[in-house]
């Protein structure tokens, strides 16, 4: 049985112009010690994904249907106070800007330790212990006199370090990272990323990598979802996903990538995708990539939406034009 | 200089709040939980507040003011031979003088010690109105504010039928209700329709503090609901709530002055400032100083304190400032 088991699961947001189905019908499993990479464009609902397995969707959002699956334990139907007791105990969860995720008024080594005692049974001086030990780990030097410190002498790597000891204090079964390194310097945010691997590692975790860039998946994930208007268009490993995408929005968003050994990488425009992602008040009742799609043509794809399905062992796709079973050459091309 | 202590005394005051954990560790450990590294770390939010203030010179002047007021009427009562009770009609009405500063009034009793005393009452009716108010405008807006939803809409609109209420009336009618007019009455009357601007504010800050990342962190470690109220909300509006205070204050002080002058203060032979004014309005053609200075002390209190809150405003949220 997988570690955690998402099935349908569907979040709406309640507005006053109508609902937005943010997450519509998503599904993963994810194994224990794997990492699942969940690429995507802002808004394509990564985060709403993710703030719904920990239960921390906010009015007006609300988790309509679906089942979150953890454990063997059911997620979405658990009281407030158990869903407390499995936050940060069991899955630990990194924020996107480590800048404004630490109390500025509060010392690191406070808000470290009140997070341990929170869910271990420690005494001040073991929870003061184990704080030095978990700073110590994500590799903060000089870490027993740094705990004294308020979050403004720390840099925005450093936070970040912080807010991962905070999230794995516990050794949690799973840690949610979402856009761990967004926020970050590019030259820390490698740093974060091999802290991360070693971590999960060690401490055997399974992670759930959510981001934007597909280098950062490149480098992490052992399988990868790719999410496009709040539905997971095509799933696979990491190795199959970039070697052979099968769905067209895969395909250009690996196409917009730069690729700096071409000889006109200088010069050239940068590739992009025209058109706009679906409005998710009301999402076509078709594929949803549709509009923008080269391939979308005269047929039902326009009409009916797709369904995910398994196009080789191990690789699941939402498209009627997939690339393996396309014959005819584009309608336009851009 | 006064106003550092004073700053000093608070900062130290909030740090010993926030690290006290710590510090206990800290000495569990046989480190000195003072050291100075530490502490300089420690203070530094306090400590750029400070220096902003400090670089304000009409906040520092009217701080300095403000504490010289303080000590006036705290310390002249005390020190001085006078009796502010004793009748003496021989010296009633004396103008200003070496023996009496600020002159005698109609039973020749020295008005440099019962405006001193007047002083005492009148600033310590203000602060324990102002913290009266500050309890229940936190109070309030913090549960709206948390709390959210219909609760809060219901909460908000049952304050907006309550910001109908006008103030003095209503504090008219209060002690009227009451019967007696002493300390604590006086207190109630003065809070019981002005709390409700600190209530809107409060419940503003808790709902723009809510959405802050480190709020969601906690969240997401699996902080139940009175740790994110009472450790990362409440003391992250410190700023706010040291600012209203001072803005509160000259509001409730004048109040205290406009009832104690149309007849509702405390009873003599006890007076406040206002009351003070009273006495002197039935002679001030003949000997004016008699509510000119209680007037001018009242002024006095308000200025300072005005610029002392902008100041702070200025000190605990550079943001805000305009530009």
């Amino acid at each position: 049985m997988a570690l955690l088991e998402v099935d349908d699961l569907r979040t709406y947001f309640k507005t006053r112009a109508g609902e937005v189905h943010a997450v519509d019908n998503v599904s993963f499993k994810l194994e224990e010690r794997k990492t699942l990479g969940i690429v995507g464009e802002s808004g394509c609902g990564k985060s709403v994904t993710a703030l719904s397995i920990m239960g921390l969707v906010q009015t007006p959002g609300r988790v309509v249907s679906g089942s979150v699956r953890f454990n063997g334990r059911e997620l979405t139907t658990l009281k407030r106070r158990q869903m407390e007791d499995i936050r940060g105990m069991e899955i630990g969860m990194i924020f996107q800007d480590p800048m404004t995720s630490l109390n500025p008024t509060l010392t690191i080594g406070t808000q470290l330790t009140e997070t341990l005692s929170r869910h271990l049974d420690l005494s001040r001086k073991e929870a003061r212990k184990r704080a030095v030990e978990l700073l110590e780990e994500v590799h903060i030097p000089n870490a027993s006199r740094r705990l004294d410190d308020y979050p403004h002498r720390y840099s925005g790597g450093m936070r970040q370090r912080v807010m991962i000891a905070m999230a794995i204090s516990c050794n949690p079964k799973l840690l949610i990272a979402d856009e761990p390194t967004t926020a970050l310097d590019v030259t820390v945010q490698a740093g974060v990323l091999d802290l991360l691997e070693e971590l999960r590692e060690e401490h055997a975790m399974a992670m759930i990598m959510i981001t934007h860039n597909m280098g950062v998946v490149a480098e992490t994930a052992d399988d990868i979802a790719v999410m496009y208007a709040g539905q997971i268009v095509e799933e696979a490993t990491a190795q199959d996903l970039f070697d052979r995408p099968e769905h067209p929005y895969t395909e250009a968003l690996l196409g917009a990538l730069p690729k700096l050994d071409e000889p006109d990488a200088r010069n050239g425009r940068l590739a992009s995708i025209p058109g706009r992602p679906p409005d998710l008040l009301s999402p076509p009742n078709a594929c949803r990539f549709a509009p923008r799609c080269k391939y979308a043509g005269s047929d039902d794809c326009t009409t009916v939406p797709p369904e995910l399905r398994e196009i080789r062992p191990g690789h699941w796709v939402r498209s009627a034009h997939p690339a393996s079973e396309r014959v005819r050459e584009p309608v336009g091309v851009s | 200089m006064a106003i550092d202590e004073r700053l000093a005394a608070e900062r130290a005051g909030k740090e010993r709040n926030a690290s006290f954990e710590l510090a206990m560790e800290a000495t569990a450990e046989g480190r000195a939980p003072g050291d100075a590294g530490a502490a300089l770390a420690r203070a530094s939010l306090w400590r750029d507040a400070l220096q902003r203030f400090r670089g304000n010179r009409a906040a520092v002047i009217s701080a300095i003011a403000f504490l010289a007021l303080l000590a006036f009427v705290i310390l002249v009562p005390w020190l001085s031979h006078e009796d502010p009770y004793a009748v003496n009609f021989a010296e009633a009405y004396q103008p200003p003088s070496w023996a009496h500063p600020f002159g005698t009034d109609e039973f020749g009793r020295d008005l440099f010690v019962r405006v001193a005393l007047g002083g005492r009452v009148s600033i310590a009716i203000g602060f324990a109105a102002t913290f009266a108010i500050m309890g229940v405008g936190i109070t309030y807006g913090s549960i709206s504010g948390f709390i959210g939803g219909k609760l809060d809409n219901a909460l908000m609109r049952f304050l907006d039928a309550l910001y109908g209420l006008p103030y003095l009336p209503f504090a008219i009618l209060t002690l009227a209700i009451f019967g007696t007019v002493n300390f604590w009455t006086m207190v109630v009357a003065l809070t019981i329709a002005s709390w409700f601007t600190t209530a809107r504010v409060m419940r503003g800050q808790i709902i723009t503090l809510k959405e802050n990342d480190y709020v969601r962190a906690a969240h997401a470690v699996g902080a139940r609901w009175y740790r994110v109220l009472f450790r990362h909300l409440l003391p992250n509006t410190l700023g706010v709530i040291i600012i209203f205070v001072f803005l509160e204050l000259p509001g409730v002080v004048l109040g205290e002055a406009f009832l104690s002058f149309i007849g509702l203060g405390i009873n003599p032979p006890k007076a406040s400032w206002g009351t003070l004014a009273q006495d002197g309005y039935s002679a001030y053609q003949t000997h004016p100083y008699l509510i000119v200075i209680p007037s001018l002390m009242i002024a006095w209190l308000i200025l300072s304190a005005f610029f002392v809150a902008d100041g702070l405003r200025d000190a605990l949220d550079p943001r805000a400032r305009e530009y």
